[in-house]
């Protein structure tokens, strides 16, 4: 490794080993990603390498450098803030004003039955409408939301990927009410399917048919919308869900490959539709780690797109949206998210990132208020006014360790794209549930270094603030939403032409059942108000709903706590516990309502699972009466609800009338964990909720908590 | 005993606490559970028990989503008791089962009930036989018993049920030589499940081998042992193994071999019961005399052999 020829260098080490009383060769620190890290670089790290050319300039092959030439030089990133909540009134207000505020690009979250395909009349969605994102039924919400906002002037991101047919025809409807040819309207659907059966869980149909659906819009958005990016291909929610950098950037880039031969296979050319293809990663705090990404990413889709024939040069740049690392953020210690997210944002920028999501610093905990999305805002117009970041491209060409960095990855992310090849692609591999279950592992992996304090979080496992801030936050009161959107939903089916809305969703059904482009029929009955519910149903007729096999690891958390103190008090709880009641503790872990943000609860159940507790873990998608029984028939001890959509003062309440009903007698505690704002405490404490867990608990002490809560609640019988 | 009548009230509560109790290590609880089970037995239902094993990987719980939905939409009531194969050496479980049932866990109509094996015998639980019995009293239709099919399992689950089930899956016609004659023997149905899409030819070709193999296991008196193609996630073939499983019964019952069955059951039940009390007996014994460590010294230091160790022991241990 080292140059022995290089007598500057020896003479360094000799230095180095003096001070830090280590040999060189031992003073290296590994990452996630398995990648050691040495103390220093020197011009030799620059050598033997088989992605990176260390002569390229920006804009050129293999576009590490950056796709355009001039980068921000010429043009600064966009600022695009993800927003959307409550009904599109209020989201459209909110739009409104941060567009007078500097904002450029609109970014639209949608409510988790608008994702699901669900209504909001819809009973198995009670808890969730308007609390995620906006609630969206038909085109006249749609209307709503870009009321005053020109649709041919201002490019628009959804991030929508299992209901992708109702609200991009809802989306292209719109436009056409408010004059806006199909033709000019810009911007981007997230579109991928994939990334949903492995992570975020807000899928519809089985994978065959969803990637149909997939291809169907790229096919139309290459031939009809010129000035749309038909996907967004998302390494986001994998870091979200645990992913270190090496499997975000590998899974991707694989599923990438996975639609690029979906298109093709509808008869399309590589070049026809590569270019309007996107993508978006997610920017944790491992500052050059991320820097890297986003230059390896580039180098090696150039390569990848090659491979697949790409003529165009335009089919060979990966164009990238970024947003900065949720999962990052924290409850304890709150204000400190808006360094974490200015660290974050810049390796964004320095990494070459087209587009930028800044978070609010209260997302660990509700909802953005308007004064902590100027905040994140303002991160970012800082950055690009006061900083001086704008002015050179890609400034960090050339330095060895982040050049060497760059490489490295791309070199792990290129194996594990190999194998993935080799068992025939993403679709089977997800089918089979492997980078789920890889995903999980790194997962458990990072939150036992976190809960063991190998890794420090500033505020939460280490410098704790003595006196913790109280946030305001942002209250949805999402009853009334549903009140507002089932009225809308009332009238809307009143006024309309009934009989031709069936017809159109025959039609649909119909063309479910052969190759037609679905969202052709999909336009025809949205234009007659057909809702996105109806839709969804019309082809869940053919395709059916899909649902997922859990798979879970087991081992992994445990394996970081070999020998230490606080986990064996734990373990020992917990034999005691068996020897005194003839059975281990047993806790059911639910996620319920439409929230399949599952990484969480996957933790918990793991890492309890671990220490000695039997858990049982329920399906995705459960109402609170479900999980009461499901509950009561295995006579757990307690139920660990883990809640990231802001559905708990619904669901909760429901679950807790749900257990009396099977069992007046019921002695099953509750603790909540996840998302919760604090003054949720309160109201969740009054529904005799045990105990509530916010992000960045430490897991061995909530587990302690819990023992200690079950063993108290049997004691009283 | 004021459990027994909610339990055959169909009491959910009851009959969950029934069953925590008939698989409590605990002593007390024990005898407890002894009562109730004497209780129950005087008052048997009319249920149906029906096992289901196969390797890890064939769709077991998926089949038994897709099965028993069929099952509950012709109005019958089911019990679901699932071994679930995951837990650890060290540490719990992780009960997953449940995950893969979505539909017919909301059903009114059905008890689902996860175990953790605990590394037992053939993945049957302590308790699993029990637990049936406190199903069969309320009421319930049908019992599934569910187990991942490793080496014994197959022995033990059959031994708890009235017809027993294999599920395979698509290509596993060729490992039929290795099957041993034991699963044979002891299986009334083999199911070829993912009889769809892309392996549909693979399974209809594994169920031709299966059938032909099997024909060379032909037991006198016993229906010719089935194997059915269905496909658990298009939810075909359904029909064929209810229709099935009703036929064997049906059979056995009028040949006599159904209560043999539980009439063989039942002797294992007790011998198992005999040998239990009689080894735990036998090892408190053993502790407390500390004959093992005094004699194992002796054949150390070469004063007895460790033949004759182990019969002074035996013989000593065995003395009132």
């Amino acid at each position: 490794m080292t140059n022995k020829s290089n007598n500057g260098f020896n003479t360094w080490q000799k230095s180095f080993e003096k001070e830090t009383k280590k040999n060189f060769s031992d003073a290296k620190s590994e990452t996630d990603e398995g990648i050691d890290i040495k103390p220093v670089y020197t011009r030799d790290d620059l050598e033997n390498f088989s992605f990176v050319e260390n002569n390229s300039l920006p804009g050129q092959w293999p576009y590490t450098r950056g796709p355009k030439a001039s980068m921000y030089t010429n043009r600064p990133w966009t600022i695009r803030q993800y927003a959307g909540f409550s009904t599109a009134e209020e989201s459209n207000e909110f739009y409104k004003k941060n567009l007078e505020s500097g904002q450029k690009g609109l970014s639209v979250a949608f409510d988790l039955p608008t994702h699901r395909g669900y209504d909001s009349d819809d009973d198995l969605v009670m808890g969730d409408v308007g609390k995620a994102g906006v609630a969206i039924d038909t085109v006249e919400d749609m209307k709503i939301l870009f009321n005053n906002i020109p649709l041919d002037q201002m490019s628009v991101s959804m991030t929508m990927n299992g209901a992708v047919l109702p609200v991009l025809a809802s989306f292209i409807v719109a436009g056409e009410e408010q004059g806006v040819d199909k033709s000019l309207l810009s911007g981007t659907i997230q579109n991928d399917i994939l990334k949903e059966f492995m992570v975020r869980n807000t899928y519809i149909y089985p994978p065959e048919p969803s990637m149909k659906i997939v291809a169907d819009i790229i096919e139309f958005t290459s031939k009809e919308m010129p000035k749309f990016n038909s996907i967004s291909i998302s390494g986001y929610h994998m870091q979200e869900a645990g992913a270190d950098n090496v499997l975000e950037l590998a899974y991707t880039l694989a599923d990438g490959m996975e639609y690029v031969r979906a298109a093709m296979s509808k008869g399309l050319d590589v070049d026809d539709f590569a270019p309007r293809l996107s993508f978006f990663f997610a920017i944790g705090t491992d500052f050059f780690m991320e820097i890297a990404k986003l230059r390896a990413a580039r180098t090696l889709w150039a390569k990848i797109m090659k491979n697949f024939g790409a003529k165009n040069e335009r089919s060979l740049i990966l164009r990238t949206h970024c947003q900065t690392s949720g999962v990052s953020l924290t409850e304890k210690d709150p204000y400190n998210n808006i360094i974490r997210t200015s660290y974050e944002a810049l390796s964004a920028i320095l990494g070459g990132t087209q587009s930028l999501h800044t978070n609010s610093f209260d997302e660990a905990i509700a909802l953005p208020t308007d004064e902590s999305a100027r905040i994140a805002r303002n991160t970012q117009l800082i950055l690009q006014n006061e900083t001086g970041v704008t002015k050179t491209v890609d400034p960090l060409a050339g330095s060895y360790f982040v050049e060497n960095l760059t490489e490295e990855l791309s070199k792990k992310a290129w194996d594990i794209i190999s194998e993935i090849e080799e068992l025939g692609g993403m679709t089977k591999a997800v089918k089979a549930g492997i980078p789920k279950l890889k995903i999980e592992e790194s997962a458990t992996k990072k939150q036992a270094k976190v809960d063991s304090g190998s890794r420090v979080v500033v505020g939460v496992n280490k410098y704790k603030n003595p006196k913790e801030p109280s946030v305001d936050v942002r209250v949805i009161d999402n009853n009334r939403v549903r009140d507002d959107q089932i009225k809308k939903i009332q009238a809307i089916k009143k006024s309309r032409d009934t009989k031709a809305v069936e017809k159109a969703l025959t039609n649909l059904t119909n063309a479910a059942k052969d190759e037609t482009n679905l969202l052709i029929p999909c336009i025809e009955a949205i234009k007659l108000r057909a809702t996105v519910g109806e839709v969804s149903k019309a082809l869940e007729q053919v395709y059916g709903r899909h649902f997922a096999k859990s798979l879970s690891v087991s081992g992994v958390y445990g394996k970081h706590f070999e020998g230490d103190e606080e986990f064996m008090k734990v373990e020992s709880k917990i034999k005691e516990f068996e020897n005194l009641n003839g059975r281990r503790p047993r806790v059911l872990v639910v996620k319920m309502g439409q929230d399949g943000h599952d990484r969480g609860a996957k933790i918990v159940a793991t890492s309890f699972a671990d220490m000695g507790f039997d858990v049982d873990m329920g399906p995705l998608f459960q109402s609170p009466k479900d999980v009461a029984k499901d509950a009561i028939e295995n006579d757990v001890h307690a139920i660990g609800v883990s809640t990231l959509a802001a559905g708990h003062k619904t669901l909760v309440p429901e679950l807790m009338k749900g257990l009396k009903e099977i069992d007046p007698k019921s002695k099953i505690i509750v603790f909540v964990g996840g998302i919760i704002p604090e003054q949720d405490y309160e109201f969740l404490y009054e529904n005799n909720v045990s105990a509530i867990f916010g992000p960045g608990s430490n897991i061995i002490e909530s587990a302690e908590k819990v023992i200690d809560l079950i063993s108290d609640n049997l004691s009283k019988e | 005993m004021e459990l027994v009548d909610k339990i055959i009230k169909g009491e959910r509560a009851a009959i969950a606490k029934a069953i925590t109790l008939v698989e409590s290590s605990k002593d007390t609880d024990q005898q407890i559970s002894r009562q109730l089970i004497s209780e129950l037995i005087k008052k048997p239902g009319k249920s149906i028990r029906v096992g289901f094993s196969g390797p890890p990987g064939v769709g077991k719980s998926t089949f038994i989503e897709s099965f028993g939905s069929y099952l509950v939409s012709q109005n019958y009531k089911l019990g679901i008791l699932a071994i679930d194969p995951s837990s650890q050496i060290t540490g719990g479980s992780i009960l997953g089962d449940k995950t893969r049932m979505v539909e017919i866990s909301k059903n009114p109509n059905t008890f689902i009930r996860s175990t953790p094996s605990r590394g037992t015998l053939g993945g049957i639980s302590m308790g699993t036989r029990e637990a049936s019995i406190i199903l069969d009293a309320a009421g319930y239709d049908f019992i599934f018993i569910e187990t991942v099919g490793v080496g014994q399992s197959e022995i033990v689950a059959s031994n708890l049920v009235d017809i027993f089930t294999l599920i395979v899956g698509p290509g596993s016609g060729d490992e039929l030589q290795g099957i041993k004659k034991g699963i044979t023997e002891y299986a009334d149905i083999f199911i070829v499940n993912k009889n769809d899409g892309e392996l549909k030819m693979e399974a209809s070709k594994t169920a031709a081998d299966y059938k032909s193999a099997l024909s060379y296991y032909k037991k006198l008196d016993a229906l010719e042992k089935q194997v059915l193609l269905v496909s658990a996630i298009e939810q075909t073939g359904m029909e064929d193994v209810i229709k099935t499983i009703n036929q064997i019964i049906d059979q056995n019952k009028l040949k006599g071999i159904f209560d043999e069955r539980r009439a063989d059951q039942l002797e294992y039940w007790i011998e198992e019961e005999v040998k239990n009390i009689i080894a735990s007996d036998i090892t408190k014994r053993l502790t407390s005399k500390g004959n093992i460590p005094k004699y194992s010294e002796k054949v150390m230091k070469n004063e007895m052999s460790m033949y004759e160790a182990v019969e002074t022991i035996t013989k000593d241990t065995l003395k009132q």
